[in-house]
């Protein structure tokens, strides 16, 4: 029997190997393979622009490339990094892995989840067309009013960077949309709130930041377009208009978008530490706590970006104090994974060692960023080397490294092959090395006085062997996340088959096939505890067989609290229909740019014929 | 090895679950969270450039009639929609729902030529390319016109959908819709409140 109906569970969940089956796909394994794939391919291109700068400041005086081209060149390697990979790269795992974790069969929205990705590949496509057709943005990825006026920025870039990014807003709040209601609406019977693996609580949070953030970037990046072509007046002084503007809305989601870089990373080292460890985590409330605290709290913390444009007293003391609350619960986390590294019995493995990384980089840039949390110290170190390195500890300390201790995890189940952890080590030393030495650095130089986005320096000042210092490092930081690259496509031929388990770790994902079948589990599974693969219980112990499901592409759907077996869920299968709406969005905003507005107008009548499509009903039969 | 017996959850046999016909809702409770923040950063937008601008003190409120009765008309809209709607649907009575869905088009469709209409009017000569002020003004309008006819869109996809009692979801794209198009009502009194009365209380 259990042949015959894995035979009709594959028939109805695999897409046919076709090119429209690629294009049609609705299946979030597949989804969250291409945005894994996408952010690396968005991150190596970041990394050569950020290798081309530092070449430029490895010594004074250098004339490598133009000024103009060194404003391009960091801004768009900014907008790389922070917009294109580093949420990105945090939603293909959380879309590869929710649904294995939650023992569900996919997403709540597959046909959103199709969208979301053919909208990030097309944003990134929108805004890279810009150094091709003359000019990419140049006033960095948080683009300050009013140089982004077109009095002072004439051509397309900023408009580009206008609409890409609402096109990539579009994106995101989908993602984040998809994975709540999958999150709180589809879990396996018996995984109450209290036994999520922590991992979802971060994701969780992301997706509320992202609901609740990115509205502001939008509205902005509206005003800004509005302002650039179509003859409004929000950041014109002149006309009434107030450039701050800009810095409010622009920082009201940037500082969340810190935690929504950062939060899921956090969530992937509370699961791997105690994998890692052979016991549960540490004081699991108060690391769920401490992050729905760093979320929340990640609202009230925006102004300290703006420091020095001139507020009141009040108004800084408590941005200040806001800011330095937010290490509270950051401290919190880290003496919860200190701890169960110092209880349990830690192996170290590669992944293992890059979540241990992971946690000495984000102390270093959790203590600097505490220092440019107090006022006159931030004024004293506004738009200098110091905040640069600040933001670099952060970023990659906090979002590269746990993606690479993630990778070496979780990339077993996902292409059923191990990376060899002998070059995994190798490459985790000398991107740690090369990290530090490449960005250590800077704090010297900032404060020392070199400040930001100028593309060279004269020599004497004192700058010129702690930059060359800075250059030698970032290419050996480079090199060591080319080693981990190298490694993957090595796995891929030659790694050792992985097997359901190979780390013997405690969440559901293991307990499906590396890679998964295409539907997943035979039977939705039940769960009992926080560690469901460590406890006796067995997951899917089904004597009747009724949580097989098989009659059409089911899952099942349980209370948000309980997770007490509340009805059967239906999911839609494979459609073209997100493609062509991503499309003509695509369209719709490139016209916008290019002011051919009965092109957008006809891009949308169309958007909204495939949206129609899309969500048409199929007549059904059966159960449905 | 699995003594733990399976109804530990104390739940309904799998067999007796109905389909789950409330995913909808929540993706547009979601949609509508973050259609909230984005009106709430417009408001923000409007009180932040008003404070900070001596242009606007000397300004004469805008006009208020036309306004209050499209909030009449979106009022009634609601009201129309809901009770000759969706609680015709749930009576299974379908061809009177369609007509209900079909008046809530009708008065949303008089909502936008009326502020069409509005619009056209000069008022005091002020336009978005005027000055922040007449920016933020209609750009917030421009954008409530902009979701009432998303409103508008989703109704008409409703209207045109099989709703009898043989789809597996009798009235839930309905409900969806419906909760949309309430939502937008809503924004349509803070417009108001915020842009119209506000400055006549000053």
């Amino acid at each position: 029997m259990s042949a015959a109906v894995q035979q009709r569970l594959t028939e109805m969940w695999e897409s046919p190997h076709t090119v429209r089956g690629w294009f049609a796909t609705v299946d979030h394994k597949a989804l969250g393979k291409r945005y894994l794939v996408s952010a690396f391919i968005f991150l190596l291109i970041g990394g050569v622009e950020a290798l081309i700068m530092r070449l430029q400041l490895s010594r004074a005086n250098e004339a490598l490339i133009t000024p103009e081209m060194y404003d391009q060149l960091f801004t768009m390697h900014g907008m790389t990094m922070i917009y294109w990979y580093a949420a990105p790269v945090l939603s293909g795992f959380s879309i590869y892995f929710v649904p294995l974790l939650i023992g569900a069969r996919d997403l709540a929205y597959p046909r959103l989840n199709a969208f979301t990705f053919w909208t990030l590949v097309l944003s990134f496509v929108l805004l890279y067309i810009s150094p091709f057709a003359g000019q990419a943005p140049h006033a960095g990825w948080f683009a300050h009013a009013p140089y982004t006026e077109t009095q002072y920025s004439p051509g397309y870039g900023m408009d580009v960077f206008a609409m890409s990014l609402i096109l990539l807003t579009i994106s995101t709040t989908g993602g984040a949309i998809n994975l709540i209601v999958s999150i709180l609406r589809l879990r396996a019977p018996g995984m109450s709130i209290s036994k999520m693996p922590i991992y979802l609580y971060s994701t969780l949070t992301m997706s509320f930041l992202v609901v609740i953030s990115m509205p502001a970037l939008t509205v902005a990046c509206v005003f800004l377009e509005l302002d650039r072509r179509y003859y409004t007046h929000f950041f014109t002084v002149a006309r009434g208009g107030n450039p701050i503007l800009w810095q409010q809305l622009f920082w009201f989601f940037g500082h969340p978008w810190v935690y929504i870089v950062f939060l899921p990373a956090t969530g992937m080292i509370s699961m791997l530490i105690p994998v890692f460890c052979r016991r549960p985590i540490v004081g699991y409330p108060y690391v769920v706590l401490s992050t729905l605290l760093t979320g929340i709290t990640g609202f009230g913390v925006w102004v300290h970006h703006m420091f020095s444009i001139g507020m009141s007293q009040m108004t800084m003391s408590f941005f200040s104090a806001a800011s330095m609350t937010i290490s509270i619960f950051t401290s919190i986390q880290v003496f919860a994974w200190v701890a169960t590294i110092w209880k349990g019995r830690p192996i170290l493995t590669a992944s293992m060692q890059w979540a241990l990384g992971f946690i000495a980089l984000l102390v270093i840039g959790g203590l600097n960023g505490l220092v440019t949390a107090v006022v006159p110290v931030d004024w004293q170190l506004h738009e200098t080397y110091f905040v640069l390195a600040h933001l670099h500890y952060v970023l990659i300390g906090a979002n590269v490294f746990p993606v690479f201790a993630g990778l070496y995890y979780w990339l077993p189940k996902i292409t059923g092959r191990m990376m060899n952890e002998a070059i995994g080590k190798w490459s985790f030393w000398v991107s740690f090395i090369g990290f530090n030495v490449g960005f250590f650095p800077q704090h010297l130089l900032g404060i020392a006085g070199m400040p930001r986005r100028i593309y060279t320096f004269p020599s004497g000042l004192g700058l010129d062997s702690l930059n060359m210092t800075s250059t030698i490092g970032a290419f050996v930081f480079g090199i060591g996340i080319l080693i981990s690259i190298v490694n993957f496509f090595n796995s891929l031929r030659y790694g050792v088959l992985a097997g359901k388990d190979p780390w013997k770790a405690d969440t559901l994902e293991w307990a499906t096939d590396s890679p998964p079948a295409a539907y997943e589990v035979v039977r939705i599974p039940t769960v009992i505890s926080r560690c469901p693969l460590w406890d006796d219980y067995d997951e899917n112990y089904d004597p009747r067989n009724e949580r097989i499901l098989d009659q059409g592409r089911l899952t099942l759907a349980t209370t948000w609290l309980d997770a007490t077996p509340l009805a059967i869920s239906r999911l839609p299968d494979d459609s073209l229909a997100p493609l062509w709406l991503a499309l003509a969005l695509f369209v719709f905003f490139g016209a916008i740019i290019i002011h051919w507005l009965w092109v957008a107008l006809a891009a949308i009548v169309i958007g909204l014929a495939c949206a129609c499509f899309w969500v048409w009903p199929k007549p059904t039969k059966g159960l449905a | 090895m699995s003594t733990v017996s399976a109804d530990i959850f104390n739940s309904p046999p799998i067999a007796d679950l109905k389909p789950d016909d409330e995913l909808g809702k929540y993706g547009i409770w979601l949609l509508i969270t973050t259609e909230a923040f984005l009106f709430i950063t417009l408001f923000f937008s409007y009180f932040y450039l008003a404070n900070r601008t001596s242009r606007w003190q000397v300004e004469i409120p805008p006009p208020i009639t036309l306004v209050l009765i499209l909030l009449g008309i979106l009022v009634l809209s609601s009201i129309v929609l809901h009770f000759f709607g969706e609680m015709q649907v749930k009576k299974e009575k379908y061809g009177g729902a369609r007509a209900g869905i079909a008046a809530t088009i009708v008065l949303g469709l008089l909502f936008l030529g009326l502020e069409g209409f509005g619009f056209s009017q000069s008022w005091l000569n002020i336009t978005p390319a005027t000055d922040s002020y007449g920016s933020i003004f209609y750009v917030i309008q421009f954008f409530h016109a902009a979701h009432v006819l998303a409103g508008l869109l989703m109704l008409i996809y409703v209207l045109f959908l099989p709703l009898g009692p043989t789809q597996r979801t009798p009235y839930r794209p309905l409900h969806t819709a419906a909760l949309y198009w309430h939502f937008v009502d809503v924004v349509w009194v803070f417009v108001v409140f915020f842009l119209f009365i506000l400055p006549h209380l000053d």
